[in-house]
């Protein structure tokens, strides 16, 4: 039987966290299936729960949590490169190629954030990128942490970080160039 | 790599890595003189800084409604197992 007292929660924040997960994960299935963990953490942790903070911020530092654990386990999966992959974008000698050479976008980015059809534009390339990179990316930014401390939370180099961050950016914008800047 | 001349690929490296944390003098010089020659690396760089600052918005506008009731007595038989 449910704790009542987490029922009554579950009632009172449930939209809340919710709004909050999907706003991390921009994905609604996910976001459930994190509100729910939340829940299912406080019924566990109800007895060490020191009331010392509110409810309401008691379950959103577990939802937290779970929401850098998922990313963090995700970008734990298969860190490698391709060898070949670098030689997409650039020649032996590190010169740009020429179908890979950035254009010039013309833009500044104050309206891009309100655009809805550049931020589908934007989900679909970060979710062409190979998922450990994306999740990388996200935790970086969702962290709003530096370098180095992303790479002592996720126990990678900072050699391996940059790598992945380098090339994660350039995947992406050659992907954004070509699915916005030259179609609009 | 050569004392000055930065190839595309170590200038693009160099602007990833200076999001984050200060390069030192000599390679400071090097992104430098290799962005004041080099359009498509200048160009890099805005749009990099453009990706970072969407980045740290969401990826959407609207929250995805749901079925909020559903989902609550969903979690309440979760939570009661």
């Amino acid at each position: 039987m449910a704790n009542s007292e987490v029922v009554e929660w579950v009632d009172k924040y449930t939209s809340d966290l919710y709004n909050w997960a999907y706003h991390k994960t921009s994905n609604a299935e996910m976001a459930q299936d994190l509100v729910q963990d939340t829940f299912v953490v406080a019924v566990e942790k109800i007895e060490s729960f020191q009331r010392k903070s509110s409810v309401k911020t008691w379950l959103f530092s577990i939802l937290n949590n779970k929401i850098v654990d998922f990313y963090r386990k995700k970008s734990k999966a298969h860190i490698s490169f391709e060898g070949s992959f670098l030689s997409n974008f650039f020649t032996e000698d590190g010169e740009w190629t020429n179908e890979s050479k950035p254009n010039d976008w013309n833009q500044d980015d104050a309206h891009l954030l309100d655009d809805n059809e550049f931020l589908g534009v934007l989900k679909t390339c970060m979710d062409a990128l190979p998922e450990s990179w994306s999740a990388t990316v996200k935790l970086k930014y969702l962290l709003q942490k530096k370098g180095e401390e992303i790479c002592k939370e996720l126990e990678i180099t900072s050699s391996n970080y940059w790598q992945m961050i380098h090339r994660a950016k350039l995947q992406l914008r050659a992907c954004i160039e070509k699915k916005w800047f030259l179609e609009n | 790599m050569h004392l000055i001349v930065l190839s595309c690929l170590k200038a693009t490296e160099l602007i990833e890595k200076r999001m984050d944390h200060k390069l030192n003098f000599v390679q400071n010089l090097q992104l430098t003189m290799h962005k004041s020659m080099c359009k498509a690396c200048l160009d890099y760089e805005k749009q990099s800084f453009i990706l970072d600052d969407v980045l740290k918005h969401p990826l959407h506008k609207d929250v995805v409604m749901i079925d909020l009731d559903k989902f609550k007595s969903e979690i309440i038989a979760k939570i009661s197992e």
